[in-house]
């Protein structure tokens, strides 16, 4: 199988597209275990709820096996799947009109990484540098850094993301995604999606150091 | 060269870290950072952060929604 554009399937993915379309129930079970969650991350940057984001990977599942036979390797299964997933929760989006429009996914506007008040005022000593250093999380015992009530604060921070943010962060972060896998599937510029990541990043960590400061 | 200030740099973290910035960027907050603990524990802290994100336990799928994945696709099998 070679696509147009040259880029053949993977031997990997030929392999598990082949296993699906032969209704092979352990390739369902791995093509669960792998896309279900990063599907779901998707679709909750578009929706609000989780019912209506489980809808729409139901729809995406069906869509992906439908169009199974015209998979033709130019991304891979994985990025194919998510960019379905990703558009079918756009349509939905703009029905229900109660999301987030697609503008959203535009980084804009001044949003501070670190609260300006944290930094000297520019007629002070040392303008716009640290009041006070943050603390050094090393220096935490590594049960507290690494414990459940940390998780727990991170999981929160990220769901309360603004949607653009929480999807960029959950493929980025939590998956593992590559940059050039998000902006693919998600039809972003690399610097914008740069900047979404970054904004991300900086919410949790703010979260974070107000657990950790107490 | 001018350098960057502890405000600017917190802005900088992930573009550094994703090898975004020129070489001379680059060099400026490298050098910023050699100097500056409060921004190299900022950078690290964002390190951190990202690395707990992908400690996460992996969203469960439900049931219902399992088995209507499940449907689909045996459904499929049948075509």
């Amino acid at each position: 199988m070679i696509g147009p554009s040259g880029v053949g399937v993977s031997p990997g993915d030929a392999l598990l597209v082949g296993r699906l379309r032969e209704g092979d129930g352990s390739a369902f079970d791995e093509a669960i275990a792998a896309l279900y969650a990063p599907m779901l991350g998707v679709a909750r940057g578009y929706v609000r709820s989780r019912s209506l984001a489980e809808e729409v990977v139901q729809e995406a599942w069906v869509a992906m096996l439908e169009g199974l036979d015209r998979f033709e390797g130019r991304s891979t299964l994985r990025t194919w799947g998510m960019r379905i997933v990703a558009n079918i929760a756009r349509d939905r989006a703009v029905r229900e009109a109660r999301s987030i429009p697609f503008s959203a996914f535009e980084a804009d506007g001044d949003e501070r990484s670190v609260e300006p008040e944290r930094f000297h005022r520019v007629d002070e000593p040392y303008p716009d540098g640290w009041r006070s250093f943050p603390r050094d999380w090393r220096t935490l015992p590594e049960a507290q850094l690494l414990g459940r009530e940390t998780l727990d604060v991170v999981a929160q921070a990220i769901a309360e993301l603004p949607e653009s943010q929480r999807v960029v962060v959950t493929l980025r972060d939590v998956h593992g995604y590559g940059s050039e896998e998000v902006c693919e599937v998600l039809d972003i510029s690399p610097g914008n999606q740069r900047v979404l990541l970054h904004r991300a990043r900086a919410r949790i960590r703010n979260r974070l150091e107000r657990h950790f400061d107490g | 060269m001018s350098g960057y200030t502890c405000r600017e740099v917190v802005e900088l973290v992930t573009e550094y870290l994703e090898g975004a910035m020129t070489p001379e960027e680059r060099t400026a907050l490298e050098l910023h950072l050699h100097y500056c603990d409060g921004c190299a524990t900022f950078v690290d802290q964002i390190r951190q952060t990202a690395a707990l994100a992908g400690g996460l336990p992996e969203e469960r799928i439900s049931d219902e929604t399992r088995e209507a994945l499940l449907a689909a696709f045996d459904e499929l099998r049948r075509e």
